[in-house]
């Protein structure tokens, strides 16, 4: 669907993009993540043809975005909400974009309808809240019913209905077999949303995963164990895990899945009252990930 | 991840291509752009109020018989200065709105993009121009006893204004920010004659005069005898003049990120 290969660009002397490489499938939400200066944007101008990398190539089914005929046709994408001219009505703004890809004014008023601005369509878009306007632009990404869609930070601005809505539009979107890559320097957001993520840094790709392995890595296996028990630790230190107090009456435990260490405990006739794997979260996962990868980062008083 | 294939098929075949060219696109789209900008009207609207009023003012000014028959068309000279302004918001209200990036990922060809705001702003600026110089004309016959409408001073005028919009389009896609264009622009229109005007070595003067582009656009609606450069190769110059800077602005959009 979108591949992006080996992407280099600089501004001057910073390093924008430094051999940005993945790759977008279909029928997922692939979350885009990184620090802010990353390179996310970037990337996302460069998919777009609006900025010329310096080495590499980013193709859209195949294509270079410049050599598609009717590019919103094929890769609908959202950069920058409030890039419009304020005066326009909402309406307006959908029909010349519509005009350039050949397309009509029903294919407008679908759109409206479909992301919810039907009442709004003949107001000004300057008078819109910045969530109107991301769903204004989420509908301009629409209009060509593209197989391939591209949302720079869509949640940015947004109230919690109007994430909530983005959520389940986006999903709904992947669920028809599109293409979906997302943004967002708040790996949170990404949280239920996302199957996939791209994780850069410094304008490369730190990490490329499924959000499930993603977990998997950032969790490190460790489990709680509650249990009254004095024998605990020697039963399960023969059984091959490493087991240490936590100091409030459990034991942390490494070296052995959760489902072993109940059936060994059980097997000893041991009781136990809690038994916790540790999920990380995508943001802890996230944040051991880009720990060095943050371009700026507070100092400690000194 | 499974993937409902009926869903993915409907995708696909609905993302056939449309009819119709690029070109034809990048006109269409840049029409409806201009169109349903709340503030085309009013310049459109001010082009001719300007043109007109100014005309009518001096040549009732004018009425004794004093003046000669070409100040009939004077408010050409205001009337250049709203069709420079209309024509550098039509790039410039897009690249200050941060809007542009938008056009160039609808029409990542740049070219038609350009080439279709010249001729969108070129038949608005014309349209507007007719009526604003059929006006003066107008008022030149009922207030000066000395005028005679005739037909290139007339015609001349309104390419005059539509060659003075391609030009400020120009400057303005080189430069990008309106504020800058227009002050540009303004200063080719107002302080490029006044400067003219002070350049005592008779030589230098009439090298200023045949081949700046405003002066020799306006060659095109003397009436008097003698003039420097003939009024069509007047007309010419400006011609040439609007596109270097056309040509100015589709290299640089072409190079540079948007």
């Amino acid at each position: 669907m979108i591949l992006v290969n080996g992407i280099r660009k600089r501004f001057g002397a910073a390093v924008a993009l430094d051999g940005m490489t993945f790759e977008v499938r279909p029928g997922q939400v692939t979350g885009f993540v990184g620090p802010n200066g990353a390179g996310k944007s970037t990337t996302m101008r460069v998919i777009l043809g609006l900025d010329r990398p310096d080495a590499g190539q980013a193709l859209v089914e195949g294509k270079p975005y410049r050599e598609l005929a009717d590019p919103m046709r094929h890769l609908g994408s959202l950069l920058d909400a409030g890039a419009l001219q304020p005066s326009r009505t909402a309406r307006n703004h959908l029909l010349w974009l519509a005009h350039s890809q050949g397309l009509g004014a029903r294919r407008v008023d679908e759109v409206l309808e479909q992301t919810g601005l039907g009442g709004v369509a003949r107001r000004r878009a300057g008078g819109f809240s910045l969530g109107m306007r991301q769903r204004l632009g989420i509908a301009a990404a629409l209009l060509g019913d593209p197989p391939a869609l591209m949302l720079d930070e869509p949640f940015n601005g947004m109230d919690p209905e109007g994430i909530i809505w983005m959520r389940g539009f986006l999903r709904s979107l992947a669920g028809q077999g599109r293409a979906v890559l997302v943004s967002s320097h708040l790996m949170g957001e990404l949280q239920g949303t996302a199957d996939h993520v791209i994780v850069v840094g410094r304008g490369r790709v730190i990490a490329d995963a499924s959000v499930a392995e993603l977990l998997n890595s950032a969790s490190s296996g460790r489990i709680t164990v509650r249990t009254e028990s004095p024998e605990a630790p020697g039963i399960l230190a023969a059984a091959g895990a490493t087991a240490a107090p936590t100091g409030d009456g459990g034991l942390s435990i490494t070296g052995l899945p959760a489902e072993r260490i109940a059936e060994v405990l059980h097997r000893h006739g041991v009781t136990f009252s809690e038994l916790a794997a540790h999920r990380a979260t995508l943001e802890d996962a996230y944040l051991e990930l880009t720990r060095d990868a943050v371009e700026f980062r507070a100092e400690g008083p000194r | 991840m499974s993937v409902d294939m009926a869903e993915l098929s409907k995708v696909t075949v609905t993302s056939r291509p449309a009819p119709g060219t690029t070109m034809g696109r990048a006109l269409r789209a840049e029409w409806t752009k201009l169109r349903t900008s709340p503030g085309t009207l009013g310049l459109l609207l001010a082009v001719v109020a300007g043109t007109t009023g100014l005309s009518a003012t001096v040549a009732a000014a004018c009425s004794g018989g004093t003046c000669g028959a070409d100040v009939a068309l004077t408010g050409v000279q205001l009337g250049q200065a709203v069709v420079a302004i209309l024509a550098v918001l039509a790039i410039g209200n897009e690249y200050s709105t941060g809007m542009f990036t938008v056009t160039l990922t609808a029409m990542p060809r740049r070219l038609p993009v350009l080439v279709g705001k010249a001729v969108v702003v070129a038949a608005m600026v014309a349209a507007a121009a007719a009526v604003a110089v059929a006006g003066s004309v107008v008022a030149g016959e009922i207030l000066l006893p000395a005028y005679h409408a005739t037909f290139r001073p007339a015609a001349g005028s309104v390419l005059y204004l539509v060659l003075i919009a391609l030009l400020s389009l120009g400057i303005a896609t080189a430069v990008r920010s309106p504020a800058a264009a227009i002050g540009t622009v303004l200063t080719v229109l107002y302080a490029v004659p006044i400067i003219v005007s002070v350049v005592t070595d008779p030589v230098w003067h009439d090298r200023f005069e045949k081949y700046s582009p405003v002066s020799a656009g306006l060659a095109v609606q003397a009436t008097g005898p003698d003039p420097l450069i003939g009024p069509w190769k007047g007309l010419g110059v400006l011609a040439l003049w609007t596109l270097a800077a056309l040509l100015a602005g589709a290299i640089l959009l072409k190079r540079r990120d948007a």
